[in-house]
């Protein structure tokens, strides 16, 4: 059993700061939860995040308890949660003029 | 309530050390304030590259930066020493905003007291007399509610968001339930994570200052041509597994806790308020520039977090350096003093962390040397610049 460390106890992705985890890996956690167990779909390094549970495209992706960005994607538990399937909801020129266009 | 034994001062103050400072006006005199200090049992040259040739915002900013350092509760007598005259801040001038302490204070001119020698011996004199003056001061009894409490982070990695800075933050909130402050620099990194700050602010107005300031760092780093919201997260940072910057934000400003925060201030400025809650002061992320500005604003101690370990130390703001990445404890166990990594490993829970961080910061308050302050390595004394020089 490998573990990855949850910050805030609403967090829906932990983080790997032990050893790295391989795909097939049983996964569990420390730190503010420790109710979750997920099996790897992905190798995850150092440092890199695994989603803890299903989180649906669209939806935050909850980290020190508050938003890190919105999931691109639908992200199975278990998978690798990086800039491939989470996005920022800050500093978005490109998002601001769509959303100005939509309004004219 | 807890109390440390601190050093009581002629305006109120406490003061966790009892330092004598040799305080260089200018570049110029830099040289004749470290003969003095090696003279001196406790001497405390404080030197830097500023003084001459600067516009006058920059100048100002400069003159808060020595003012305040001499002006810190850790000072008990100052020394300035100044080569000639520099328009708007001379020996005197900065003798009068640090009078008001009404801590003991002497001035030099290197030119009127006849040339390096003289003013040498001039001020090596009155340093001798301060030193003995000083040591008279006896350690007392004081709550810890009138600690200022700065905190830094710096050479950070994965572990730093997720262990040394949220250990620290809940640290900080042991403090404020006593009636303590805690202070926050570095703007740079707030970035992304403003909605979370202003939540907190205790009024329309500590908001407004608090997005203006994040607003006019990035303008600063957008004014060098270089967009660093482009640009962050980093290659590395994302390398290391941190995907927006909301992210990288939020493990920088998990520093504090979640207390009010009542004030924001310039840079190098004390704060107005003694209501207990965090403070938020505009700065860079630059470790030495930030953590001299706290201790101008008054903090008597410095919780530095650090994934990589850090050396970093000022000359009269005790530093204490945590890491949550056991490697770097290991590595750096001479200037690294806390080592909260026991939160991966079940070992500590993180408000047991916060607990341990505390802890040795009411210790560091009560005379407990850190291990920088043991090898004198007063690194970190350096002053941010808003304007170039003419």
């Amino acid at each position: 059993m490998k573990k990855v460390f949850v910050v805030y106890a609403t967090d829906n992705v932990g983080t790997v700061v032990l050893e790295p985890i391989s795909v097939g890996d049983r996964v569990s956690c420390n730190g503010e939860r420790s109710d979750l167990e997920v099996i790897a779909l992905a190798d995850i390094a150092y440092g890199h995040k695994i989603a803890l549970m299903d989180i649906a495209e669209g939806d935050t992706v909850l980290k020190y308890g508050l938003s890190i960005g919105s999931a691109n994607c639908d992200i199975k538990a278990g998978e690798h949660v990086h800039a491939h399937n989470v996005e920022s909801n800050r500093g978005r020129g490109d998002l601001a003029d769509r959303a100005a266009v939509a309004a004219e | 309530m807890s109390e440390f034994m601190g050093y009581l001062r002629p305006n109120g103050d406490v003061g966790i050390r009892n330092h004598l400072l040799i305080l260089s006006g200018t570049v110029y005199a830099n040289g004749v304030c470290e003969r003095v200090a090696d003279t001196i049992y406790g001497a405390v040259p404080i030197v830097h590259a500023n003084g001459r040739c600067q516009v006058a915002p920059d100048l100002r900013v400069t003159r808060r930066y020595l003012a305040g350092t001499a002006m810190n509760p850790n000072v008990g007598a100052v020394v300035i020493v100044d080569h000639f005259k520099e328009e708007g801040m001379t020996a005197e001038d900065l003798a009068d905003d640090i009078a008001p302490t009404g801590k003991p204070i002497a001035t030099v001119n290197i030119r009127g007291d006849g040339g390096f020698i003289s003013a040498v011996e001039k001020a090596t004199r009155y340093a001798q007399d301060f030193a003995r003056q000083i040591s008279l001061c006896q350690r007392e009894a004081a709550p810890m509610s009138r600690i200022l409490f700065g905190t830094e982070c710096g050479t950070s990695d994965t572990t730093s968001g997720l262990a040394s800075n949220p250990a620290n933050g809940l640290a900080g909130e042991i403090l404020i339930a006593q009636g303590g402050r805690m202070l926050m620099a570095e703007c740079t990194e707030w970035m992304g994570c403003e909605n979370w700050l202003t939540e907190k602010a205790a009024s329309p107005a500590v908001a407004e200052a608090i997005l203006s300031g994040v607003q006019h760092m990035e303008a600063r780093a957008l004014a060098s041509g270089e967009d660093i919201r482009g640009s962050q997260p980093t290659g590395d940072n994302m390398a290391g597994g941190l995907s927006t910057i909301e992210e990288k934000s939020m493990g920088a400003v998990k520093k504090i806790g979640d207390s009010p925060i009542i004030e924001y201030l310039e840079i190098a400025e004390a704060p107005t308020k003694s209501e207990p809650g965090n403070y938020l002061m505009y700065g860079p992320g630059m470790g030495a520039e930030s953590i001299s500005s706290m201790a101008a604003a008054g903090c008597q101690v410095l919780t530095f977090c650090t994934g990589g370990g850090h050396t970093s130390n000022h000359p009269i703001m005790p530093t204490i350096k945590v890491t949550g990445n056991r490697q770097s404890f290991e590595l750096m166990r001479d200037t690294v003093d806390v080592d909260v990594s026991g939160v991966f490993t079940d070992e500590i829970t993180l408000a047991e962390a916060g607990q341990i961080v505390y802890d040795e910061v009411e210790r560091v308050c009560s005379g407990y040397l850190t291990k920088s302050e043991a090898l004198r390595d007063n690194n970190s004394f350096a002053i941010h610049r808003v304007g170039p020089s003419i």
